[in-house]
């Protein structure tokens, strides 16, 4: 009986991680206040190049993010928040944004 | 006027100071309400603020493992006034008891002109500085709020300088707060617990900088240095509450002694009254009897 499941098993793991390639941990935050902490398709930001997204599986990045908008794109829609300033740390799918600091 | 009329404009002064003491109670019991509530609050913020900065210094102790802070100045020291800035965090008004006094005490005890500037945070500091003739660089309020609090300004006079203390106020229990001396760069340190298993290192090797690994390193240290400085501030303000409270709690234990002691007193006149009238009542009585023969 373990032997029929250890297949489904390994198959349900390989599709998780497959899954879990295709979306990025992101959280944004203040000293304060936490505003989003969760998985995302892509989190895009503005710094002094311009416009810029973060997809899963991105280089290790870090950035100082100018005045505008973060958008967070989710499985079931997108989110919206308004930055005066902040931080951007990405490393191992993870996206940190600092804000107000 | 008779004794009796006496015993009665007694007991209605009595009563005007238990109503007196009783708002004194009411009033004490309002205070010691509102400081408490604000130490909990404000404890509540300093555990949160200390989870972002953590995670702020994780990554900048990855940044710059073998390099001195440098106040965010990035490499140019050209500048920088040869002196030691001292910032010392008050209470805004005069309600805080006297821990204000012992911190300007103990700031003025290392306190050398020629090698030192004074910067002060709060009203009541720059009152006691100005009392004892000591001039200061600049004067910021204490911050009304206890969130959102922009050190901006004073991290500007802290770029400025060699080197820079804070002297502060520190909460231990509702009970017990104490005062504080500690070097700014080592305050950065201090506050991120040592929470760093930094075992991996950020460099231009194997990370994408921008605008630039220096643009980022010292805008790092400034936020961190503004951290800092607003960890340090709510601290203050929370040691402030919390002798405030004490003060406050001191002050209802007193008035509630006060008010047991009135009512205790006019129960005594009030009884006084009473047996005043009863005696004119039988003194009144038997002179009737007498009167009418004593039958």
């Amino acid at each position: 009986m373990s032997a029929e499941e250890k297949p489904d098993k390994k198959l349900k793991k390989a599709a998780k991680e497959e899954s879990d390639a295709n979306f990025l941990n992101v959280k944004i935050y203040s000293p304060f206040k936490v505003y989003f902490d969760g998985p995302a398709k892509s989190v895009s930001a503005e710094n002094d190049t311009g416009p810029f997204d973060i997809l899963p599986r991105h280089h290790n990045f870090m950035t100082l993010l100018n005045a505008g908008e973060i958008t967070v794109r989710k499985e079931d829609g997108e989110q919206k928040y308004r930055i005066s300033r902040g931080v951007m740390h990405v490393r191992d799918n993870k996206a940190a944004i600092f804000l107000d600091v | 006027m008779p004794s009796g009329a006496k015993e009665v404009s007694k007991l209605n002064d009595i009563e005007r100071e238990q109503n007196a003491v009783g708002t004194m109670v009411e009033l004490t019991s309002v205070f010691e309400g509102i400081a408490s509530m604000k130490i909990a609050r404000i404890k509540n913020q300093v555990l949160q603020a200390t989870k972002f900065f953590n995670d702020l210094w994780a990554i900048y102790t990855q940044l710059r493992v073998d390099s001195l802070f440098r106040f965010g100045r990035g490499k140019d020291d050209k500048d920088i006034i040869d002196k030691e800035l001292y910032i010392i965090i008050t209470a805004e008004g005069g309600f805080s008891g006297d821990i204000d006094q012992k911190l300007m005490h103990w700031m003025l005890k290392s306190y050398k002109p020629e090698k030192n500037d004074i910067l002060v945070i709060g009203h009541h500091g720059a009152v006691l500085l100005a009392q004892k003739g000591i001039s200061f660089k600049k004067y910021f309020k204490l911050p009304e709020k206890d969130q959102n609090i922009n050190p901006e300004p004073i991290v500007k006079y802290v770029m400025q300088y060699k080197n820079t203390v804070v002297f502060y106020q520190q909460y231990i229990s509702l009970m017990v707060q104490d005062i504080k001396r500690i070097e700014l760069s080592t305050a950065v340190a201090n506050i991120s617990e040592k929470s760093g298993d930094n075992e991996e290192v950020i460099s231009e090797a194997n990370y994408i900088f921008e605008p630039s690994t220096y643009a980022v390193v010292g805008h790092l240290e400034r936020s961190m240095l503004k951290i800092a400085l607003s960890q340090l501030i709510l601290d203050s303000k929370l040691a402030q509450y919390a002798s405030r409270f004490r003060a406050m709690s001191a002050s209802h234990q007193a008035a509630d002694e006060q008010l047991d002691e009135v009512k205790l007193r006019y129960s005594r006149s009030k009884r006084a009254v009473k047996d005043e009238r009863l005696k004119e009542i039988i003194n009144g009585l038997r002179k009737t009897k007498l009167a009418t023969g004593g039958s």
